[in-house]
């Protein structure tokens, strides 16, 4: 019974018949999908801004009218707890062809044996045009599981005006402002700010963000979320001194009153902070608030060379799909350069492929924001922990992230969110390639 | 139940009759928790690939070492303790006033009542506005007007000692008009004798409240108290909306901790633990309850 | 003299009461039809109750920006099923428990007097798990079946029934009138304030539900009023006078409704209670 049906039953006299349909509904009737002939390519995605969701829509569409063989269905899911629902979604193995998640997610449905390699479905001209950032989120196992069609960008915006008024030096990747010098700059622009504070830190984004944002500041001081290199796990590298001394200079801005709240989510655009923390998708707005006094600049170096955020929505192949060749023609459809560039144009986010970068006003060189690019190709950008414990480990340091901002012991929050991780990755004995993961890393 | 002799035997139709809903309690509230009680002591993931095992008591070893979860134990007995007195002495007092039989009082009752039709997911967004930090806020002006100025801002969902109190305060809100329609009932199912006797005894209006409305609200008074207990041992939605648990645990509760565990973090078995201790914490209050107002009983 | 202190004094505590809880209500009215910058701005002022060139711009970009009518029939739908199917399996399970004569009567309904004091929250993880493996996420199925059969509603229909007078029955059935045609000519229609109450209680406890929607719903297509306003308030940019505006619209037809009825609304819930 399709919900369409349902509807035809309501308009004739819907009080009487709502104990009927209510039945319908009790029995599992009103839910099920209908049955369909042709081939039907099922994609998921996050619903993002309007205009982003508008031009997926179409994307859909034009490869539809172009490929009359088979149709792609597309299904919106808002991003609120997006990844928390797929995951769940993906135990009942309800999964579209051709799924959209967070970046960093990839490892977990790699893992839980969910998704099939990609490079043997993707053109390698097409694999090799694609910026070593996306190749390096989406590798686990040796293999290329997920790509995605743009990047993302985190930097500190600035309005020019303000830090000629307070006379303080312009950073650059090849010379950033250090930690001290950071210290001094927020100082000298408090003086000129009615309540001293100068910094928005997008503190009001929560979530996902603060791992994003703020891990890099982390691995620019010499820590790290996780053990990269070793058995993956937190102890001794996320209670580390380097990661605590980070994350007690962060906490001393925020204690400092430095920091802007941005409850309204307006404090650049209004005026009241000269520096912003924040991702490409930040500059539009920026931009049409303060034009060409908008300054895009890299995030300070806390003693190991600036680091930045890198990762964004990606796409995949999920392992029970029956039509992989048709679901990795679309995804291929979206990675050409317009194509591409439709995307990266309403969301404004970096365009994934070299020959996209080359096209784009805004990031190809000498665009206003190459340097979001420059910090993706020359290493400046770090992708978060590939382990499947990357769920456990975000929401732990989110925790960790939050007390710390309200001046608990940072310590202490590290080390409890230590405990977690490594639990967890105990729990799951280091998460060994089994079961369906591993056939499909064979495939 | 009185027994009567029976019309034949009734087994069949009274089967067709209840067998739905017991099926319904069967399936989906019986079958649940004792899955629950089992998989509480199994490592059972959401969708890892990993085989499930049993493990003893580990699940509850580490809820119960884990500091958060510990925090979260504290935070809801806490709301439970202020907000059940406070909002069962609030609406008696709403309901006393009510009851006064002045004109225009149905127009009250009806704003008492009203935020009672909100759902809590709305109520928590709106309040997000009216604690906005700042002098400009609509609390932190208010208290600022009331306390002739002698109020410094404050941010009031960010701030560790009044993030659970602003909670409170908005829960009660909500809350109270319920408790209050419930304690009018009960204040107008007293007969007016007893009134008429304890004045003729010459008993004041403190003496008529303490000796006739209160032994007379028990039952009602009792019933508010356990229900409001459950529901304040169920905040959730206010804190996953406002504060996310924060700020530095200060908010979080046993609910949200398990929906933390098994949504974010697929730990099934982890969430079950905790949803045992939820349990307990329940059934202790509804012990507590009925021996209380058994006491209550033989006493009077 | 005293009288009217005291009536003064009484009205001065009510008055002061009711700003207090009508403050909310008010701002969120007033707020919803100004421009969405002033929202924040005017909080702390008088203004912030009187929305001074009021428009409807707000319910416009509501019905923009999300889809509030799918939301809006989610809820009606699931709320309504709920209560409808819940009115006729509880209370005929409870006139079983009450007044029929059957095998394993008392067991049950023991465990229905058991049941009643587990909070749904007792059975969200395994049932979220259940609904997960089966399939059902995303479902009005999830939402709507799982609470239908209510062990509180069952006590509530059962107290009552057991207080009818038996002899409404005993002549009928003397008549020959079989169990169900007793049950829905002479039972329900002598019931109707209690099949009120459970209605209202169990409409307000689902319409306003959020924790179980929240888990189990995927996109927009089965989501309901409470998860949807809480995930427009997430949704950039943070437009105040818009999330005001879906607020009123979602809480301004159940407000309509206990405004009309509002006598009925309000026996109804104070009787339930006093029997539990």
């Amino acid at each position: 019974m399709h919900w369409k049906n349902i509807k035809s039953i309501i308009r004739p006299g819907f009080p009487t018949r709502l104990a009927l349909l209510t039945l319908l509904a009790a029995m599992g009737c009103g839910d099920a999908p209908p049955s369909s002939v042709a081939p039907v390519i099922e994609v998921w995605a996050h619903a993002g801004q309007e205009e982003e969701r508008k031009t997926l829509q179409d994307q859909v569409s034009r490869f539809n009218a172009a490929h009359p063989g088979g149709t792609v269905r597309l299904t919106l899911i808002p991003e609120g707890s997006y990844n928390a629902q797929v995951l769940a979604a993906a135990v009942a193995g309800d999964l579209p062809d051709l799924l959209e998640f967070d970046g960093p997610f990839l490892y977990a449905y790699v893992w839980q044996g969910r998704l099939q390699p990609l490079d043997r479905l993707l053109p390698k001209a097409l694999l090799d045009d694609l910026l070593p950032s996306i190749i390096a989120q989406g590798t686990y196992h040796g293999r290329l599981w997920s790509v995605g069609t743009f990047d993302s960008g985190l930097g500190l915006y600035a309005d020019g005006r303000q830090l000629a008024r307070a006379d303080v030096r312009l950073p650059t990747l090849q010379r950033p402002w250090s930690r001290t010098e950071f210290r001094q700059v927020l100082a000298q622009l408090a003086r000129d700010d009615p309540d001293g504070q100068v910094l928005d830190l997008k503190l009001n984004y929560a979530g996902e963000w603060y791992t994003y944002a703020f891990s890099p500041l982390i691995q620019s001081a010499g820590g790290d979320l996780v053990d990269r290199d070793g058995d993956g796990r937190a102890a001794g590298v996320l209670n580390r001194l380097e990661t605590v001394r980070a994350m007690k200079e962060i906490q001393g801005w925020i204690g400092g009153g430095r920091v802007d709240p941005n409850i309204d989510d307006a404090a650049f655009v209004t005026g009241r902070v000269a520096l912003a923390l924040g991702g490409h998708w930040n500059a539009p707005q920026y931009r049409d608030r303060i034009g060409r006094h908008l300054m895009v600049l890299p995030l300070p170096d806390f003693g190991r060379g600036p680091r930045t955020g890198q990762g964004s929505w990606s796409w995949a192949v999920t392992a029970e799909s029956a039509q992989p060749e048709a679901a990795a023609r679309f995804l291929a459809f979206l990675l050409r350069p317009e194509e591409v560039l439709n995307m990266t144009e309403a969301n404004n986010a970096v365009p994934a492929t070299q020959t996209a970068v080359a096209r784009s006003p805004l990031y190809r060189p000498g665009g206003p924001l190459h340097l979001f690019v420059a910090q993706l190709e020359r290493g400046v950008a770090v992708p978060r922990p590939r382990t499947p414990a990357y769920p456990v480990i975000t929401a732990a340091f989110q925790r960790a992230f939050d007390r710390i901002r309200s001046g608990g012991s940072v310590q202490g929050a590290l080390d409890r969110a230590v405990r977690v991780i490594d639990e967890e990755i105990e729990d799951n004995q280091g998460y060994p390639l089994i079961g369906r993961a591993r056939k499909e890393a064979m495939r | 139940m009185s027994r009567r002799p029976g019309f034949g035997n009734q087994t069949p139709i009274a089967l067709l009759l209840a067998g739905p809903a017991l099926a319904g309690l069967f399936l989906f509230y019986l079958i649940p928790f004792l899955t629950a009680l089992l998989l509480a002591f199994t490592n059972l993931r959401l969708g890892s690939p990993l085989p499930v095992t049993f493990v003893g008591l580990t699940q509850f070893r580490r809820i119960f070492t884990d500091p958060d979860f510990l925090h979260a134990v504290a935070n809801t007995l806490t709301f439970a303790a202020a907000v059940v007195p406070l909002q069962t002495l609030l609406a008696l007092g709403l309901a006393l006033l009510v009851n006064r039989g002045l004109r225009g009082t149905v127009i009250f009752r009806t704003l008492f009542f009203m935020p009672v039709v909100f759902p809590m997911s709305l109520v928590a967004v709106v309040w997000i506005l009216i604690y906005a930090p700042g002098p400009g806020g609509m609390m932190n002006a208010g208290i600022d007007l009331l306390t002739g100025g002698w109020w410094t801002a404050r941010d009031f969902l960010r701030d560790p000692l009044l993030a659970l109190p602003s909670i409170m305060l908005l829960s009660i809100w909500q809350g109270t008009g319920f408790q209050m329609v419930i304690l009018l009932a009960g204040l107008q199912g007293i007969p007016e004798s007893l009134y008429e006797a304890a004045a003729l005894d010459g008993a004041g209006a403190w003496q008529c409240f303490r000796h006739v409305t209160l032994p007379q609200l028990r039952r009602p008074i009792a019933f508010v108290m356990f229900v409001t207990t459950i529901l304040a041992f169920r905040l959730f939605d206010q804190v996953q909306i406002m504060t996310r648990g924060g700020p530095d645990n200060a908010t979080t509760t046993v609910m949200y901790e398990t929906v933390q565990a098994v949504f974010a973090r697929q730990q099934v078995s982890r969430a079950s633990a905790m949803t045992v201790v939820f349990f307990v914490l329940v059934l202790g209050v509804t012990w507590i309850q009925r021996r209380l107002s058994h006491r209550g009983q033989e006493a009077s | 003299m005293k009288r009217i202190l005291a009536a003064a004094v009484t009205y001065a505590a009510l008055g002061a009461l009711a700003f207090a809880f009508a403050a909310p209500v008010a701002m969120m009215v007033a707020g919803s039809l100004k421009p969405d910058e002033r929202v924040l701005v005017e909080a702390g002022t008088a203004a912030a109750f009187f929305p001074a060139g009021a428009s409807l711009q707000n319910y416009a970009d509501v019905f923009a920006r999300t889809e509030f009518h799918r939301f809006f029939f989610n809820s009606l739908f699931i709320t309504g099923s709920i209560v409808v199917s819940g009115l006729l399996v509880n209370s005929l399970a409870a006139y079983a428990f009450a007044r029929l004569q059957w095998r394993g009567r008392d067991l049950c309904f023991n465990l229905v007097l058991a049941i009643m004091i587990l909070p749904f929250e007792t059975i969200a993880v395994p049932l979220f798990y259940g609904i997960s493996i089966f399939g059902l996420r995303d479902t009005y199925t999830a939402q709507i079946l799982p609470f239908i059969a209510n062990a509180f509603s069952i006590v509530l229909f059962y107290t009552f029934f057991v207080g009818l007078p038996r002899e409404l029955e005993e002549a009928a059935r003397l008549d020959g009138a079989g169990t169900l045609r007793i049950f829905f000519s002479i039972i329900a229609p002598n019931a109707k304030p209690v099949f009120a109450s459970a209605a209202i209680l169990s409409f307000l406890m689902w319409w306003g539900a959020y924790l179980w929607p929240m888990m189990v719903t995927i996109g927009p297509a089965k989501r309901p009023l409470p998860v949807a306003i809480a995930s427009f308030y997430t949704l950039p940019p943070l437009q105040w006078g818009d999330i005001l505006a879906f607020g009123v619209m979602m809480v301004a037809p159940v407000l309509l409704v206990f405004l009309i009825f509002q006598r009925g609304f309000v026996r109804g819930v104070a009787a339930s209670a006093v029997k539990g």
